[in-house]
């Protein structure tokens, strides 16, 4: 709301490190409202941290090996945590204890590498298993189900080739999709509601995929794999599957768009992370000296534009705010880096009226400018502009979709009628209570 | 401030009445507080008046229903619980008194500072309340229990005002040495500190989102600062006459409400640094005197006035609809309730009561 104020210039990506959090983290994520930062570490708690007042405010404690991964529910009010101790735990962040209230376990009877909320419906949660296998877990009382995401296979197929292995798996940005990367550089694409493959992409040359990523806004999605190389592709709309079809999808290969990698040092990628608008794109360099944030501009055909510099601890994981140009990236030593864009401090800011130029301006006075006028005209002339109406309550941005909550937006898509049915009771207006902490209670 | 606020016109009262924006080394006593009425909840009540946008315009009709006695030195802010059913009072007498504003009882004492007090402001669950005192310090109270949950130490001088931000995990309060602090609620402890003034700052307010901090103090100036950085954005700065005293955001943070001693109310567009509206018609040149957004009904603006009674005006058309009579003081606080026709009001000596005032019928 005070854009205006606060940034005269455009979103452009962070360039100098604000704040270090020392967390003991494997790895941070921002949560939708970008108020919070969750940090898994690998003692197997997280804490969520306030970037209001850059202090812990909950740790979530209840796995006995690391965290492996975090996704917060979309109005913040859920965290979910994957462990290697083979459990997801789902936390509800409006107990008003800490720890918070557990809300789900989920147990699997495997390692969990990754675990997402479905993006309409935190009941909804996708698993990936260090097996290789990814399970779409629903835990609603109409569709209570656990279904693994099964590669169809076409019967020309190898034997060799029965079965590759899962090693990412997410949620595309609509939740209408899955998308899964294998060990043999191939992307399958699941249709989450029935959980039947839609398709399967060849990415030639990628090797084993190691993570995948999705722009919010923009049909674009990259793709980071063992050959050091960062590949964006455009996403492709898929058909809605029909039931009982003998239909293994599409067998495409995707051309990605663009190709991201360090020519000269061929460091590999450890995260990768898009803008919220999608403009910029920010590669983890896995240097095991430096700590070393490159970022893309996407707009700009995909140029390199800068290498962020975060000192002498390495990098192991990065993570873009939901909405402002800031980042948070992850050190081996377990700190979090937010990374903004600072903006010069405006010394002509403190006197009111006052405007600095940049350069000398001769100034040309206006016609009338210096003219008496008659102040009867004057009193008149303000009393009109005031007569001007007023909204002191209206216009505000952060409470508007109330309704998207539950209601679908689009009629008649099933995927998405599925998806919000039963919805989860994260609505937008709830609030995070604040603990207070004893004195002598030291984090 | 000082207990005796505004008493004795014989010291050096008279200088501060006729302040300029120049650095005044004088000790204002005659000012006491301004509140700051909790963030309105945008909804309005079911038997709202609809809005004043046509000719015939509305006018409310507050009468008094109850008048709260047990102060026994100058009330200095009244603010009504973001729920609306609690209302505190504070006053110089060091005390936080909780009220029933239905009933008009007595609920509790909060007390615990040495000196007297000068702001109050709840938290947006309405469990806690923060008191802004001239020992130096901010209390933050667990309203249930009457207890201190925090104490914060750290300001110089006198606190003058305070006030929460949506989320409630911050603070920030002005002293009169001329510092903004934000604190960190969780654990009482300062986070930043502005040096925002070169006078007593007089009012602090966060908007919706807490990015921004507005505050005023007795240089006659206006300041808007960004909460991460503490870099200030913008001054906004009224004529010499008019040391502005209170200041507070608009229920969706796009304006800013003044008061000055020029006995003028104005409305600002702190983008385009453009006064929209001016409200005047009643005396305000000594005290700071609160101004606050009425929402649940008609949409007004309500103030005290130094002729001891309780001016509302239009906020489009900046005429004075009603005017509340019974004080027999100066008012120096108002708070407006979140979700009914209802003001409360305040006064220092001699009058020492708060008032509770309704608008029960919706006549046109």
């Amino acid at each position: 709301m005070n854009a205006s104020l606060l940034n005269p210039f455009t979103v452009t990506h962070p360039t100098a490190v604000q704040t270090s959090l020392v967390s003991g983290a494997s790895f941070a994520r921002f949560d939708p409202t970008g108020k919070f930062v969750a940090a898994g570490r690998s003692d197997g708690s997280a804490a969520i941290w306030d970037l209001d007042t850059r202090a812990v405010i909950r740790w979530c404690e209840g796995h006995v090996k690391a965290v492996t991964s975090i996704d917060w529910s979309r109005n913040s009010r859920y965290v979910l945590t994957s462990s290697k101790d083979w459990n997801v735990i789902i936390w509800d962040l409006a107990s008003p204890v800490d720890p918070p209230q557990r809300y789900n376990t989920i147990r699997f009877d495997a390692p969990v590498v990754s675990a997402y909320f479905h993006p309409r419906n935190s009941r909804i949660v996708l698993a990936l298993l260090s097996t290789g296998e990814a399970y779409v877990v629903d835990s609603r009382k109409e569709h209570r189900a656990r279904v693994e995401l099964c590669e169809a296979l076409s019967e020309d197929d190898d034997d060799e080739r029965a079965r590759s292995i899962m090693t990412t798996a997410r949620f595309d940005p609509s939740g209408r999709h899955v998308f899964v990367g294998t060990s043999t550089g191939n992307v399958l694409v699941f249709n989450s509601r029935m959980k039947i493959m839609v398709a399967r992409h060849r990415i030639t040359g990628a090797g084993s995929m190691k993570s995948l990523e999705f722009a919010k806004v923009g049909r674009r999605f990259a793709t980071n794999s063992s050959d050091r190389t960062i590949r964006q592709f455009i996403l492709p709309t898929y058909p809605s599957p029909i039931v009982g079809a003998e239909c293994a999808g599409l067998e495409t290969e995707l051309e990605p768009t663009h190709r991201f990698n360090d020519p000269i040092s061929k460091v590999s990628w450890h995260a990768m992370s898009y803008s919220p608008d999608g403009e910029w794109l920010a590669g983890g360099a896995a240097d095991p000296a430096t700590h070393k944030i490159y970022i893309w501009d996407i707009s700009n055909d995909g140029q390199f534009a800068t290498a962020l510099d975060g000192g002498r601890e390495p990098l192991i994981d990065i993570h873009w705010h939901p909405q402002a140009s800031r980042l948070a990236s992850t050190t081996n030593q377990g700190s979090v880096l937010i990374w903004h864009c600072p903006s010069p401090e405006r010394w002509g800011a403190f006197a009111g009226g006052f405007e600095e130029a940049d350069e000398n301006v001769i100034y040309e006075e206006g016609e009338s400018e210096f003219d008496i006028e008659n102040e009867v005209e004057l009193a008149m002339r303000k009393k009109l502009q005031e007569d001007e109406a007023i909204d002191i309550l209206g216009g505000v941005d952060d409470l508007v979709d109330h309704k998207m909550n539950g209601v679908a937006g689009d009629p008649g898509d099933e995927d998405l009628e599925w998806a919000d049915d039963e919805p989860d009771d994260d609505w937008q207006g709830w609030r995070l209570k604040v603990i207070m902490v004893d004195d002598d209670d030291a984090y | 401030m000082d207990p005796l606020a505004g008493m004795d016109d014989s010291t050096t009262d008279d200088d501060n009445a006729s302040q300029t924006t120049e650095d005044d080394p004088q000790v204002p006593d005659n000012h006491p507080p301004a509140p700051q009425p909790p963030q309105p909840a945008p909804q309005p009540v079911p038997q709202a008046l609809p809005p004043a946008t046509s000719g015939m315009r509305n006018r409310p009709n507050y009468e008094l229903r109850h008048t709260l006695r047990g102060h026994t030195q100058s009330i200095s802010a009244v603010k009504f619980s973001p729920d609306g059913t609690l209302l505190a009072s504070c006053a110089a007498d060091s005390l936080v008194k909780i009220w029933s504003p239905f009933t008009g009882e007595l609920i509790r004492n909060l007390s615990g500072h040495t000196k007297g007090l000068s702001d109050i402001a709840w938290s947006t669950d309405g469990v806690y309340l923060a008191s802004a005192s001239d020992d130096t310090s901010v209390r933050i109270w667990n309203v249930d229990s009457g207890l201190t949950t925090k104490h914060l130490k750290g300001h110089s001088s006198f606190v003058f005002c305070v006030n929460y931000n949506t989320a409630s995990n911050l603070l920030v309060s002005g002293g009169c040495d001329g510092d903004v602090r934000i604190w960190n609620v969780a654990r009482g402890k300062c986070m930043k500190t502005l040096h925002a003034h070169l006078d007593y700052v007089t009012a602090v307010h966060f908007n919706r989102d807490a990015t921004l901090i507005v505050s005023c103090a007795l240089d006659g100036l206006i300041r808007i600062w960004n909460t991460t950085s503490g870099q200030c954005l913008k001054t906004l700065a009224e004529g010499h006459d008019a040391v502005c005293q209170h200041v507070q955001f608009s229920p969706n943070s796009k304006y800013i409400l003044s008061t000055a001693h020029d006995s003028a109310i104005r409305l600002w567009d702190y983008h385009t640094s453009r006064c929209l509206k001016t409200y005047m018609g009643h005396r305000n040149e000594k005290f700071c005197i609160a101004a606050c957004f009425s929402v649940t009904g008609g949409k007004w603006i309500v103030s005290g006035s130094e002729d001891q009674k309780v001016y509302i005006w239009d906020l489009q058309s900046r005429e004075v609809v009603q005017i509340l009579e019974g004080h027999e003081g100066v008012v120096v606080a108002v708070a407006t309730h979140p979700q009914q026709n209802m003001i409360a009001s305040g006064s220092i000596e001699p009058d020492l009561t708060v008032r509770i005032w309704s608008d029960r019928g919706s006549t046109c």
